[in-house]
């Protein structure tokens, strides 16, 4: 009787998994101190967001406040530029205008 | 399953930082996660970190949780994907001869017939290591794809929705693994 080399090599490959099977079977429970070095790590990872979070919402914070600061000053310059110069002239291209005397 | 837990209050409870949630969660996911890791990733392949790596991802991702389907069908796919991934990274064998295998694999090899099985959990590892080699020889998702149908019993129908491919896609894929799985076979059986 001719043997299907094909169906003899699928055969084997079901025989081999059949054999094994034990070994793919799940864990019904984690080993002992792997629930809590997993919880240690989700603490730590949460902890590293947060403080990113914290910097990330400080340097937002003081670069506001330095734009703020920023516009403050270039307001102030431009204001004090204008109270500088002669009643009833804004810039100093209209004082180019004025005649000398 | 998600009977065993409220997962919903375990999820709200846990981001009100409620830790023993969490506890709760990872307890609850463990042997979901571990059947998968198990199948997918060789016998050597660090279970345990791989299974840490997989609840770190879970915890971090829950936000894309919808609650539209149980948590442990989402978290199934999130450990198959990381199990791709890891099988990504390890080379590919281009092929297996008789030569490679050790004494205790000629042995699982020479053993192995129908309806053989064996309650020695040494004999059982030593045909675990002689498929993990012959599964070597696979891509990455014919590897997942064979150990499903064949180990897990899965439908066509369930492969596709846990890994998003269609069932004429994986026919065709079943249909090639098989034949190089065969060719693998049947060279060992040629011996030196």
């Amino acid at each position: 009787m001719n043997i299907d080399p094909n169906s003899h090599a699928d055969a084997r490959w079901q025989a081999l998994l059949a054999r094994s099977s034990s070994t793919f079977a799940e864990e019904s429970t984690p080993p002992y101190g792997f629930v809590t070095s997993t919880l240690a790590r989700l603490r730590e990872e949460k902890g590293e967001r947060e403080l990113l979070e914290r910097i990330g919402l400080r340097a937002l914070f003081a670069a506001f406040a330095i734009l703020v600061a920023a516009g403050g000053f270039t307001i102030g310059v431009q204001l004090q530029d204008r109270y500088d110069l002669e009643p009833g002239l804004n810039s100093v291209f209209q004082a180019d205008d004025v005649p000398l005397a | 399953m998600d009977s065993p837990i409220d997962v919903a209050r375990c999820l709200q409870r846990w981001q009100e930082g409620d830790e023993s949630a969490a506890e709760q969660l990872i307890e609850h996911l463990y042997p979901v996660i571990s059947r998968i890791v198990r199948t997918n990733l060789p016998r050597r392949d660090h279970e345990d970190d791989v299974i840490q790596e997989i609840l770190m991802k879970t915890f971090s991702r829950l936000h894309q949780y919808k609650g539209d389907a149980p948590m442990t069908h989402w978290v199934s796919r999130l450990a198959l994907t990381t199990c791709l991934d890891r099988l990504r990274a390890q080379k590919i064998r281009p092929e297996i001869r008789w030569t490679d295998l050790t004494p205790e694999e000629s042995k699982a090899f020479d053993s192995a017939w129908l309806g053989s099985t064996t309650s020695d959990a040494s004999e059982a590892i030593q045909a675990r290591d002689l498929v993990d080699k012959l599964l070597s020889t696979l891509e990455p998702e014919d590897r997942t794809l064979i150990l499903q149908v064949d180990l897990e019993g899965r439908s066509l129908e369930e492969i596709s929705k846990l890994t998003g491919w269609g069932i004429s896609k994986i026919k065709m894929r079943l249909f090639r693994v098989r034949a190089q799985l065969r060719k693998h076979i049947q060279t060992l059986e040629k011996r030196p």
